[in-house]
């Protein structure tokens, strides 16, 4: 038994050194790096508009405008399953982003971990003797944060498919963010582990 | 899917006082003011002070002595026990307070507010004695109530976005939050005082998990008028609008569940709820605006468009003939008590009385019952046994 956790933990160290050399394989890369700021900044822009932070109201106005709240406070008070409220509301061009320290924290932690599947996935299909990578794998486990976005009531997913929301359904949604880190992180480790360093 | 619905004209007599069904009406005299209020208020569209024919309020119960709004002698109806009512809560995501009451508001004339608002856009309309105001439904939408004072008087003007419901209430020394429960789709409320909910259609304190044993009593309640910016600006046009100002950051131009103008995404007629609704009854569909009119002894809905199409529309309230009339000014309806079965008639534009008098849709000669805009399905589901009066 003792063997068999040793060996366990053995494995995850390895798994975690393995996938930590393959990150630093995927920074020394331009190619890789390019792809991991593509992937960070995309998914970022899309989950800030499926949760309602970033959207497009129209107008003409090319005017950068800026309203902030005077109490502060606001920025940690919880206004849903990991949402917070905002502190600033910042206008240019038609695009209106409501400027939330914490829900910007959630999504950039989001947003860099698809990067980085994202960059990984990319060097695991290029390096030469790699197999049995899914690329859409790193994409697929940042989905269900996508789906956490929330009018004042109930999810904004269900009003777009149409469907019922119930005490279950709304329950399950308060999981989304930490299942779409766990999934993240879990992708990240197992296509890591598929990188060999030395081949690139 | 346009059913017949119960007849109109002469009402059935039900063994009620009539003394007694006024009163738990809380009708007023239309003196001084724009109609009646169902309890205390001088009309439905004033939080004014309490008047001829409108029954007392309350002010030494135990939950207005701790604070807690002003309640009513006499107790809307409920469609369950308020016990079952509890059952039939659920979150809709937010926690308490997650969606941000506005407890200090400030406003701006209607020359700035045009910058904000399209002439359709809806605004939730309240007509003082010396202040008239006007609550843009692009901002209460992410807000749901604002605890506002007007002529002097705490109030506090509420929109539930899932039921189409904007409601005046009166609320004492306390303020109200949004408890982040629903019922029936419809927004849950709480007082700040003795933290009762309030479910905003209802108006009546149910048991909560914060407060396990309000009194089970109705708040004074006043007509808050749902029209557009441009038909309210034209008929006060000194009206103050609320301002994005609020104190939080909020993005005013985005509605999250659809828009009004034009109308589209959830408000659309033949969309669904988002929560299981407390009724099935299809005899329209889900989100049709009927304006509703309830008491204790009974309750009525009236299909807009018809009342838009025949501008007067005769039902029965608790067995007592009422009129709904038509507000092209304002695109509003008003419902009249008539338990004397005074004639009346639409010609012209005017509403004609048996004398040939002739009256505008704001002034007939009768006791104003509170009505307002609500969703069908909302509306059934309260008051399941409602007669419906649709096209």
């Amino acid at each position: 038994m003792l063997g068999d956790a040793t060996t366990a933990g053995s494995n995850v160290r390895g798994h975690y050194f393995r996938t930590r050399q393959a990150l630093g394989a995927a920074s020394r890369r331009r190619d890789s790096r390019v792809v991991f700021l593509f992937g960070t900044i995309g998914y970022l822009l899309v989950y800030l508009v499926t949760v309602g932070d970033l959207a497009y109201v129209g107008g003409p106005s090319s005017e950068i405008t800026v309203r902030t709240v005077d109490d502060l406070s606001r920025a940690v008070a919880s206004t849903g399953f990991f949402r917070f409220g905002a502190v600033a509301v910042v206008s240019v061009a038609g695009l209106t982003y409501i400027l939330s320290p914490l829900n910007t924290v959630v999504a950039l932690l989001l947003a860099v971990l698809v990067g980085a599947n994202l960059s990984l996935t990319y060097l695991g299909l290029v390096q030469p003797r790699a197999c049995g990578l899914e690329a859409s794998t790193g994409v697929l486990a940042g989905v269900p944060a996508l789906l956490s976005g929330a009018a004042c009531c109930g999810p904004t997913i269900l009003l777009v498919i149409g469907v019922q929301a119930s005490a279950t359904v709304i329950a399950g949604f308060q999981f989304l963010v930490p299942l779409a880190v766990a999934m993240l992180v879990g992708s990240l480790f197992l296509i890591g582990r598929q990188v060999d360093p030395q081949l690139l | 899917m346009f059913l017949p619905v119960r007849s109109e004209g002469t009402p059935m007599r039900q063994p009620v006082d009539r003394r007694a069904f006024l009163a738990a009406l809380g009708v007023t005299s239309l003196a001084g003011c724009l109609g009646g209020g169902r309890d205390g208020g001088s009309g439905p569209d004033t939080p004014g002070a309490v008047t001829e024919g409108g029954t007392k309020t309350t002010g030494g119960t135990d939950d207005v002595a701790r604070g807690g709004p002003p309640t009513t002698d006499e107790t809307l109806p409920l469609p369950m026990d308020p016990e079952a009512i509890q059952e039939e809560a659920v979150s809709g995501g937010p926690p308490k307070d997650g969606i941000p009451s506005i407890d200090e508001p400030s406003f701006v004339e209607a020359d700035e507010a045009v910058e904000t608002l399209d002439p359709d856009d809806p605004v939730f309309g309240l007509a003082g004695e010396a202040e008239t105001k006007a609550y843009p439904q692009s901002i209460l939408v992410s807000h749901e109530i604002c605890n506002d004072v007007v002529d002097g008087r705490p109030v506090a003007v509420t929109y539930c976005p899932l039921t189409g419901t904007a409601m005046g209430f009166d609320r004492g020394e306390t303020t109200f939050g949004v408890s982040g429960r629903l019922v029936n789709n419809n927004l849950i409320m709480y007082d700040r005082a003795t933290e009762s909910w309030w479910p905003q259609v209802l108006a009546t304190a149910i048991p909560g998990p914060w407060n396990p044993e309000p009194s089970v009593r109705s708040l004074r309640e006043f007509r808050v008028v749902w029209t557009t910016f441009a038909r309210w600006r034209e008929a006060h046009p000194d009206t103050a609008v609320l301002s994005r100002d609020t104190g939080f950051a909020k993005n005013y131009d985005r509605d999250p569940y659809g828009s009004y103008n034009p109308r589209g995404g959830y408000y659309l007629p033949e969309s669904g709820t988002m929560f299981r609704s407390l009724s099935d009854d299809d005899r329209l569909p889900p989100k049709t605006v009927v304006v509703g009119t309830r008491a204790a002894a009974g309750a009525a809905a009236f299909e807009k468009d018809r009342l838009r199409e025949e501008r007067l529309v005769d039902g029965e309230l608790g067995g007592d003939l009422v009129h709904a009339v038509y507000d092209p000014t304002l695109d509003t309806g008003y419902v009249y008590l008539n338990p004397d079965g005074a004639t009346f008639e639409y010609h012209d534009g005017k509403i004609v009385g048996a004398d040939g008098a002739t009256y505008t849709p704001a002034s007939l000669p009768l006791d104003r019952v509170l009505a307002f805009d609500a969703m069908w399905f909302a509306w059934a589901g309260f008051y399941p046994e409602t007669t419906l009066y649709a096209r």
